[in-house]
């Protein structure tokens, strides 16, 4: 497929962006996600149900899950023009891009029924329960309990770093359902609700002064027990399946948010000076090209991707994420050093608080997901195949 | 923008990958470098009978007519093995700069025993600086005094292209480098795998049958060879880099401290996997100007794809070639383990054809500076 073939598709996702992103959903135009102060969630909301109406949620789903079946090329076009048109951060991505493709793998015809039209209307809101307090990195060591009392599962535990659980209705959680079990045994995936008695969630301020993570407490909760996703025991498979299911599609519509951040600093550097100063020049045109070459590993890992379902992974996508954080990172100190004083200085300049955003924000890049030491971990020993 | 690679692309780095393995492996490449003056005349003829040499060449002139994607692929198997031809000299320098200067009967002339590999023709990059030639109107043609410092592949070629200035008019010159008056000299050169001589012209002739082109047409044939030199030479670069880290994995892999193998150790895996994402990027980089180049770009995107490849094969070389040797401990520091020919050939690709520096500072204009937009 070329990039020509898709042109009619790109120009529908752009009139309907510009239609659609605006009146009562103006506000939420460039905003980067719950964590940006500018973001209202409760307009985050709406507006991802004005896209769910648009077709626009699941595109990539398969018809009979109520989705648009579009090839790979094509959802990577509307995540694109998603974000060149000023689309905001998706308050939907966990249930629709985690959750929903885990759901259709490993859940029962009524757990799909039940699920996937809330996820695919915008009307209901998922967060990831996977790391706790002492399985961050070494995710085996989960220690949140359930058991099975009468037609419930009762949970006790504490999850952390759950990134908008606070705005949201469901966590899946990864617990530990036999007693005594180790490391991945013994472990399953619940579908439990957050709005209960035994549920607390606390926010944690971040670095940046915002709250978009939390921790959530729980202490006799409840879910109903037949809301297990995958066989009870088998909990580390469903858990890993689910990370799988990223494929990258939507990389190349965070890489369209990272080229909306490097015009912004090439604005602020010619605009205070910075772009005149050679070591400066050096560092803002290696950042950009730089850029441009994670674009290019993008499109390389996606090339693999209509054809290759199940395949080994490539080289280029055991990097994937390792460069692209690692980029942003350096970026934002790049940003930061373009400001000057005025990195630490707040004032009104729209373009000086999203780099101010940036510098902060692009440090938790390279620890979320898999941090830069995990990452280094499975490319030595999966992709060089180094001993453990 | 699609970078699958087709079955027919895949053929021809792999043909060539599977050659170079053989009669350019460590031995045979040490053999070249070292007692045959940095050229390898039996691979030469190989690489000519399988096309290589004229691979991006149009096929009205014996050339395989292909593109920039396969170019790239090739360049890559050249660098990992430090292969000691002039090929990015010839088949790629020579070959792009004549073929860019679009006129039918110069490439029908220069260059069919250029694709072949039958004659090899090397020009001036500049590497040294020096003052330009002299050049005095004679009754058949100019006459030509100077020296040129360092021309690559000099002593392998028999032809070499150069532009002089008489007038003021640019032209672009083809001498025979055994023409009378004609004198070149190898010089040193701590990349053996990568031959430079001197030359020196006293009174040679030229005659207006060798002018090739004048006025505007002969910089901007050369910046359209040197330009997608650059990202060909990127690309050899990423071929050095890998070599650099396969040596190095396999190596950890046997040499066993501490009662276990040093792979096993995650400060040095980490090392490696380190290694592998600056290469990684680098061949994505390259693999994608390289696909857009081939659509025919205009001159801003070129600028921005050349330094992008520059850039990022270039911090992949550097930074593969030095781990390499840190990393192999006290061998990596001997003459005999192979890390240093490639840290070597990283740094003197370095400074051909513009350095990384210079095409960030030429795409920093582009990007930052009010009176070029």
């Amino acid at each position: 497929m070329t990039d020509r073939d898709h042109d009619a598709f790109r120009a529908e996702v752009r009139t309907w962006m510009q239609e659609h992103l605006r009146g009562e959903f103006a506000p939420l135009a460039g905003c980067g996600g719950l964590g940006d102060s500018r973001y209202d969630p409760k307009l985050a909301k709406r507006w991802e149900q004005e896209l769910a109406r648009g077709g626009w949620v699941g595109v990539g789903w398969p018809k009979e899950h109520g989705g648009r079946a579009l090839p790979l090329s094509q959802q990577v076009v509307f995540h694109e023009e998603y974000v060149r048109a000023g689309g905001p951060g998706r308050l939907g991505h966990i249930g629709e891009t985690l959750l929903a493709p885990t759901l259709m793998a490993f859940g029962t015809p009524p757990q799909q029924q039940r699920f996937l039209p809330g996820i695919l209307a915008g009307t209901e809101y998922w967060a990831q329960g996977y790391s706790e307090p002492n399985a961050g990195s070494d995710l085996a060591n989960v220690q949140t309990r359930a058991r099975l009392e009468g037609d419930s599962w009762v949970i006790d535990g504490q999850k952390t770093w759950t990134s908008w659980a606070h705005e949201s209705d469901w966590i899946f959680v990864v617990a530990r359902c036999e007693a005594g079990s180790q490391r991945h045994r013994g472990l399953v995936m619940l579908l439990v609700p957050l709005r209960q008695p035994g549920v607390t969630i606390r926010p944690i301020r971040q670095i940046t002064g915002d709250s978009e993570f939390n921790e959530v407490f729980f202490a006799g909760a409840r879910t109903e027990a037949s809301l297990h996703l995958g066989a009870p025991g088998e909990g580390w498979k469903v858990a890993m399946a689910l990370l799988g299911f990223e494929r990258g599609v939507s990389t190349l519509g965070q890489q369209a948010g990272f080229e909306r951040e490097m015009e912004c600093l090439v604005e602020v550097a010619r605009r205070n000076g910075a772009a005149r100063d050679p070591l400066m020049r050096q560092r803002i045109a290696h950042a950009a090209v730089a850029l441009d070459a994670l674009r290019c590993n993008a499109l390389r890992v996606l090339a693999q991707g209509d054809e290759a379902e199940g395949a080994p992974v490539t080289r280029e996508a055991y990097i994937a994420k390792y460069v692209w954080s690692n980029w942003r990172r350096d970026f934002g100190r790049l940003a930061a050093d373009v400001l000057g004083a005025a990195a630490t200085l707040p004032d009104d300049d729209p373009l000086a608080q999203k780099l101010r955003q940036v510098w902060l924000f692009s440090r938790s890049d390279t620890i979320y997901a898999g941090t830069n030491e995990i990452q280094l971990n499975l490319i030595a020993e999966r992709a060089l195949g180094m001993p453990r | 923008m699609d970078l699958r690679l087709t079955e027919e692309q895949r053929q021809i780095a792999d043909s060539v990958g599977e050659l170079l393995a053989n009669a350019s492996d460590s031995a045979s490449m040490r053999r070249a470098a070292f007692d045959h003056g940095g050229f390898d005349a039996a691979l030469w003829a190989q690489l000519g009978e399988l096309g290589v040499c004229g691979i991006n060449l149009p096929e009205a002139q014996g050339g395989l007519g292909l593109g920039v994607t396969e170019l790239v692929l090739v360049a890559e198997e050249f660098g990992r093995r430090l292969a000691c031809v002039p090929w990015l000299e010839s088949a790629v320098l020579a070959g792009t700069a004549i073929a860019s200067l679009g006129d039918d009967a110069v490439a029908a002339r220069w260059l069919p025993p250029l694709a072949s590999g039958e004659r090899i023709v090397t020009l001036d990059i500049g590497l040294l600086e020096c003052a330009p030639l002299a050049v005095r109107r004679s009754a058949a043609g100019w006459q030509l005094d100077g020296v040129l410092p360092a021309i690559p592949a000099a002593m392998a070629a028999s032809s070499l292209l150069v532009p002089v200035q008489v007038d003021g008019e640019r032209l672009l010159v083809i001498v025979a480098l055994d023409a009378t008056g004609m004198a070149r000299r190898e010089r040193a050169n701590l990349d053996a795998t990568r031959p430079i001589a001197e030359v020196r012209l006293t009174a040679v002739r030229v005659d207006e049958s060798a002018c090739l082109a004048r006025g505007a047409t002969v910089d901007r044939a050369l910046d359209r060879s040197r330009q997608l030199a650059a990202v060909v030479l990127a690309s050899e670069q990423v071929g050095v880099a890998q070599q650099c880290l396969d040596l190095t994995v396999a190596h950890l892999a046997q040499r066993v401290q501490f009662g276990k193998p040093l792979a096993t150790f995650q400060a040095l895996k980490h090392r490696c996997a380190q290694m592998m994402v600056d290469l990684e990027l680098a061949r994505s980089a390259v693999l994608g100007a390289a696909r857009e180049l081939d659509g025919g770009p205009d001159e801003g995107r070129r600028l921005r794809l050349t330094t992008m490849a520059r850039s990022l094969a270039d911090d992949a070389a550097r930074y593969c070639t030095q781990e390499a040797i840190q990393l192999h401990g006290g061998v990596g520091f001997t003459w005999e383990y192979d890390p240093h020919l490639y840290f070597k050939r990283a740094q003197a690709a370095r400074s051909w054809l513009g350095t990384p520096a210079e095409w960030r500072e030429r795409f920093a204009h582009a990007l930052l500076d009010e009176a070029a937009q």
